[in-house]
């Protein structure tokens, strides 16, 4: 796994992209998110679009700051989607924006085995962080099943394999 | 100090973004009076604020994407899909006199619940008024069931609406925007629904489960419940009209959280995992409407000659049954202990549903008369004080059966039941039943 020094990561590739895509593609992927469980069933929602675009511009942007400000709204705007209090995917996503920006200055993040490991660590860490919220911040009763998350966390390490680079080609180049 | 914030800017943001969130979170939920933490669904303005602009996003793509499905379907419904149409047509036809004729059936029961509630004081309610929606889109988590529809205030909605569809309920209204709505579907770990089982008539709170199915909750164990029973409202809860179809049991699993509880797993009536229209009930009565009572006249005057002849035919087969005579006997002294005693083969005795209509003894007693042909001097088997034992012991004097009852003797003891009724002439004489062998008072068959 090539590993490189944070400044020279820095200088050479950090990503830029036209400011209406953010707004575009947090849409599409919120509604993505509401609208394909009508097609696949309430119970095989094995993706979370708006997940994978927080880790995609944390990744690009490496800067933890901007992935901790786009997956804290997503996160807000998803909970606004369901009947659970708000804040609980915020918290959650901007965590997720801050480790996958942080993660992103260390390593290379072109390299496809580290897109689909933070994936699938990442939407496990946010379920973990949902689950832990819920249960002992909130104090409230949550039953839990631990195969969803894990086949959620598959499904986005596959989505993220077509996002990424389908993303990559929106880039400004210099 | 400027170099520490610059330093640490990254996790001092994140520390700011948590805290400001974990508090906006604390002041969403509230403790209830069992001392549990609950989210309170009365959103504050704020929340609702946001949640209006989350809707207001995304609300309208899903609309144009809702659309141009429909408009596709509609050129498709309306061009290619026609050709079966007068077939389906004459069906439907068939189907809706069918359920007219059923329709009136059922009025009079309506009418005679109706009555009775009124006497009892209990204020029934009736689906009045519904609106259709279409769904457009869903919370897009399975940790929250939850779906949007595309009507909203404008349309006459408001919050703890109850939403069915055809095959069953669905959920009810959780929140209101001017255009759509947010939906909370029975499956939902935050919803709750009053239920009764059908045949066992238990009432329970239907909510959902870590897999998104409905389970009953709050149901002690008991051993009546079964796959298969049907699942309907209570009507308890104030928001579902009583007796609506819910689901049927799946399985019964025991309750990890208490003991001596179970959860019956409900496998719900409506599709909730493929909802496309809904029906949002916007209002109730206690009586039924004025256009519900003209359709019930309508489907009444439809009955036609169909249904007065079947009334006809009913009312002469119980004048028939009043006159013809029965098998019980209403004078007849209940024996349950005789009918206990085993018959002499060993075999029991007639049960006691089994009931033997009383024969009254002849005034006159000849050699015709069953018991004196044979032997006229012979104790009947059955006679009183015979015991079993004794009549096996006489083997050569079996007990003659006694023949069907004498011409016109019971029919005279039968309420009404005239003498000359071709019925009540004597039927053949039949074997002794294996059954029965000690007690040869034959049964009058009608």
């Amino acid at each position: 796994m090539p590993v490189m020094m944070a400044d020279s990561r820095r200088d050479l590739e950090i990503h830029k992209y036209p400011a209406p895509l953010y707004l575009v593609v947090i849409v599409v992927a919120l509604v993505l998110q509401a609208m394909l469980p009508r097609a696949v069933g309430q119970s095989h929602i094995w993706f979370d679009f708006p997940l994978v675009i927080t880790i995609y511009f944390a990744l690009g942007r490496r800067s933890p700051i901007q992935g901790m400000l786009i997956g804290g709204f997503v996160g807000i705007f998803e909970d606004a989607l369901t009947g659970r209090p708000l804040g609980i995917n915020g918290i959650a996503k901007t965590i997720a924006g801050y480790l996958a920006a942080s993660v992103g200055i260390r390593i290379d993040v072109q390299n496809y085995l580290v897109r689909v490991m933070l994936n699938f660590a990442l939407t496990l860490l946010c379920s973990a962080v949902y689950l832990f919220i819920y249960r002992v911040l909130l104090g409230m009763d949550l039953e839990w099943n631990w195969l969803n998350p894990l086949l959620q966390a598959a499904g986005n390490s596959a989505i993220g394999l077509i996002v990424f680079p389908l993303l990559d080609r929106f880039q400004i180049r210099d | 100090m400027e170099s520490f914030v610059v330093r640490y800017r990254n996790l001092i943001v994140l520390l700011l973004l948590l805290v400001v969130q974990i508090i906006g979170l604390a002041m969403q939920v509230r403790r209830n009076a069992t001392g549990r933490n609950v989210y309170d669904p009365a959103d504050s303005s704020g929340v609702r604020l946001v949640r209006l602009w989350a809707n207001a996003l995304v609300a309208p793509p899903e609309r144009a994407v809702q659309s141009s499905k429909t408009g596709f379907g509609s050129i498709w419904e309306n061009y290619f899909a026609l050709r079966h149409v007068r077939q389906e047509n004459k069906d439907l036809q068939a189907a809706v006199d069918r359920l007219r004729l059923e329709q009136a059936a059922l009025l009079e029961d309506a009418r005679q619940g109706q009555r009775l509630q009124a006497m009892l004081g209990f204020q029934e309610k009736y689906l009045y008024k519904t609106l259709p929606a279409q769904v457009i889109g869903t919370s897009g988590t399975d940790q929250s069931q939850v779906f949007t529809i595309d009507k909203g205030k404008d349309e006459g909605l408001s919050r703890d609406m109850a939403v069915i569809s055809a095959d069953g309920i669905v959920g009810k209204v959780r929140e209101v925007f001017p255009h759509t709505a947010q939906v909370l579907a029975i499956n939902d770990q935050s919803s709750g629904a009053g239920v009764i089982l059908e045949q066992t008539r238990i009432r329970g709170i239907l909510r959902g489960n870590a897999e998104g199915q409905p389970q009953i909750v709050g149901i002690l164990a008991d051993q009546r419940i079964k796959p298969g029973e049907k699942v309907l409202t209570g009507g308890g809860d104030q928001i579902f009209p009583r007796g609506l179809p819910v689901g049927v049991v799946q399985k019964v699993v025991t309750d990890p959280d208490r003991d001596g509880f179970i959860r019956v797993i409900v496998k719900p009536a409506a599709h909730l995992d493929q909802l496309d229209e809904v029906l949002v009930i916007t209002d109730t009565q206690t009586r039924f409407s004025p256009e519900q009572m003209k359709d019930m006249t309508d489907s009444q005057n439809l009955k036609g000659a169909d249904a007065a002849a079947l009334t006809e035919q009913r009312k002469a087969s119980e004048i028939m049954a009043e006159r013809l005579p029965g098998l019980t006997d209403p004078n007849a002294p209940a024996t349950p202990a005789a009918s206990a005693q085993p018959g002499a083969n060993g075999l029991p005795a007639p049960s006691a549903g089994v009931v033997v209509p009383k024969i009254l003894p002849p005034a006159h007693p000849d050699r015709f008369t069953p018991g004196n042909a044979a032997q006229p001097k012979a104790p009947s088997a059955a006679s009183p004080g015979s015991v079993p034992g004794q009549a096996a012991a006489k083997p050569k004097k079996p007990a003659t059966p006694k023949p069907e009852t004498e011409p016109g003797t019971p029919a005279e003891s039968q309420p009404g039941g005239p003498a000359a009724t071709p019925a009540s002439k004597p039927a053949p004489k039949s074997p002794p039943s294996p059954a029965q062998p000690e007690n040869p008072q034959p049964q009058r068959m009608p």
